[in-house]
């Protein structure tokens, strides 16, 4: 390198030398952020293979008035007051355990957090009310459940 | 010709000798220097200094508890792949195939009940291990960073014995990880998106166990083990167990020069420009632990003092090990059932005391509180900077701070002794008595 006599000033070929470092500095860099986000992005399932969560879950007259139905392989418990349907989720806001219909609303078996008959906490850990899910009926007059659609505590689907 | 064959006659005669003077370098030493090659030129010894101090070999100074820690890891490792050929990861199968282990497997059970009791103790022993470098005050500088790399190991050990307890594919799994990975949902900003990610899905299934597998058996034990090896190297280059009457403890970088070049260098220092700046091949090392002609006298050689101990800890750790699987066999529960959970819900005893913290506030117990406890842990070794009692248990000097985290100890040890004896039906407190 020394060989090389210019009449150039030194600074000439430092720009490129720094230039060169820099775009491996970037090439480096961006390689590993893009590595780590594409690994990020295909960690997280785009579709995944569990249940549906908009489901249907039989005829009005399958649950008459009165009746509290818990469906716990879909996690969601039924409630029926006179012509009025909702559908009330049984999984606990605290941490995911399944609540149980009890003789006050429901209770979970896991950390003991209590809830009345509308889901509301009355006692334990949860931070949340259970929520509740819409519920429609479809053109051919089954009931149909959508977790995907939380909506207000007491909306009730007259049918 | 006879000459010839009277010499192939003289290999065959030899062959034995030869081939063992091939793999093994050095004869059983018999003089100070042979033990010194011994340990110097074995790549499985040479992670070890050659020379050690009587005090690192003194059972009542580090119970062995770190090594006892990486023996479990090697039981683990060798049941986890056995059991491994049997295993199939898959919501129909993995429970099946538990069973299959106790009917159907020669030594099933037995591999079985090893792999999860040293599970079970490795959490205990590295947890032992963690309280008994604070207590004898062997986090301070130069270790600052190793005692971090044991931090990492902890948590790593945590989370492989984790996400191996779903594997089973029984009650106690399926609610304790359902648990678990609610708690994860509950860290700010990311949480959602990480327990997601977790499970593969909303909740935990089929998607949960694949991706718990993998985590168990490649993710997890191949960072475990890389952070294995930062943490000797660290050991080593730190300076060995630390010392009480270390009077350097200041790192300090010597650069030895050397009036002769060391054959293997003169090639290259006759090629280099300036003849002048030659270093011999172990020029640049700390100064702590550089002890040319000037060495401790309560040092003894490794080979074979520090063999002997290790070999005797590695058959106590196995005996142990063997013992309780004969006697005790692993829990396996009913196979997983969604509609119910077993009332009370319990995680594996060492998760206990966090069960309990979020019986009380989820982000807190969960989140909160346990992150406060792992920063104050990594920070500790930057501010706590008195150079006094290292190397003692319980050195007077380090009253508070030995107070402090014995207090931390026993709190913890409350929580989940509480969790496991006290508590029933709906986290119910009830007496054990």
């Amino acid at each position: 390198m020394a060989a090389v006599k210019t009449n150039e000033p030194v600074e000439e070929q430092m720009p490129r030398r720094k230039f060169l470092a820099w775009l491996s500095g970037v090439g480096i860099a961006g390689t590993t952020l893009a590595g780590v986000f594409s690994t990020f992005a295909f960690m997280k399932p785009r579709a995944t293979y569990g249940q549906p969560s908009r489901f249907q879950i039989g005829r009005p007259e399958d649950f008459p008035p009165g009746a509290r139905i818990a469906i716990d392989t879909k996690r969601v418990c039924i409630v029926r007051e006179g012509n009025k349907v909702a559908a009330i989720s049984t999984t606990c806001t605290h941490l995911g355990c399944i609540v149980a219909p009890s003789m006050t609303g429901f209770a979970c078996p896991c950390h003991g957090s209590q809830f009345d008959v509308d889901g509301n906490v009355t006692g334990g850990p949860a931070p949340k009310p259970l929520a509740w899910f819409q519920v429609t009926l479809t053109p051919s007059g089954d009931l149909e459940v959508d977790k995907d659609n939380e909506i207000e505590t007491g909306t009730y689907l007259s049918v | 010709m006879s000459d010839e064959s009277k010499s192939i006659w003289q290999n065959v005669l030899d062959f034995p000798a030869n081939v063992k003077k091939s793999i093994f370098r050095n004869p059983l030493p018999s003089s100070d220097r042979g033990r010194a090659a011994t340990s110097f030129s074995n790549l499985f010894l040479h992670i070890q200094p050659v020379r050690v101090t009587r005090k690192a070999l003194k059972p009542s100074y580090t119970m062995g508890l770190g090594l006892i820690s990486l023996f479990l890891f090697f039981i683990l490792t060798g049941t986890g792949v056995l059991l491994m050929f049997y295993y199939v990861p898959s919501t129909t199968q993995a429970y099946d195939r538990m069973l299959d282990l106790r009917s159907s497997v020669a030594f099933g059970v037995i591999l079985r009940n090893m792999h999860r009791w040293a599970a079970h103790a490795m959490v205990a022993v590295v947890f032992l291990h963690m309280c008994r470098v604070f207590f004898t005050g062997s986090y301070k500088t130069p270790r600052e960073f190793n005692w971090n790399i044991g931090v990492a190991l902890f948590l790593l050990t945590l989370l492989s014995s984790f996400t191996g307890y779903l594997l089973p594919w029984d009650q106690l799994a399926f609610w304790a990880i359902t648990v678990g990975t609610s708690i994860a949902g509950y860290a700010p900003f990311v949480g959602k998106a990480l327990k997601f990610m977790l499970l593969g899905d909303t909740t935990v299934g089929q998607e949960a166990l694949l991706r718990f597998y993998v985590l168990h058996v490649v993710v997890l034990p191949l960072v475990l083990t890389l952070f294995v090896g930062v943490h000797f190297w660290r050991i080593r280059k730190d300076g060995g167990l630390a010392k009480a009457s270390e009077p350097e403890v200041e790192p300090v970088i010597v650069v030895a020069p050397v009036a002769e070049p060391v054959p293997v260098l003169a090639a290259a220092a006759s090629a280099s420009a300036e003849p002048t700046r030659r270093f011999s091949l172990q020029g640049l090392v700390r100064g702590t632990f550089v002890k040319v002609d000037k060495i401790d006298p309560d040092t003894v050689f490794s080979w074979p003092n520090l063999l002997i101990a290790e070999l005797f800890v590695l058959l106590l750790t196995i005996a142990g090990v063997l013992l309780v699987s004969i006697l005790f066999n692993a829990p396996l529960e009913k196979p997983v059932n969604i509609m119910h959970p077993p009332n009370p819900a319990k995680a594996p005893w060492y998760f206990l005391g966090l069960q309990e913290q979020v019986s009380y506030s989820a982000f807190w117990g969960g989140i909160g509180v346990p992150g406060i406890e792992l920063l104050l842990l990594v920070l500790l070794p930057y501010f706590d900077r008195g150079k006094q009692g290292i190397g003692r248990w319980f050195a007077r000097e380090r009253i508070l701070a030995n107070s402090i985290f014995l207090l931390f100890v026993i709190v913890n040890v409350i929580l989940i002794v509480i969790g496991t004896f006290f508590r029933g039906a709906n986290w119910q407190f009830v007496s054990p008595f």
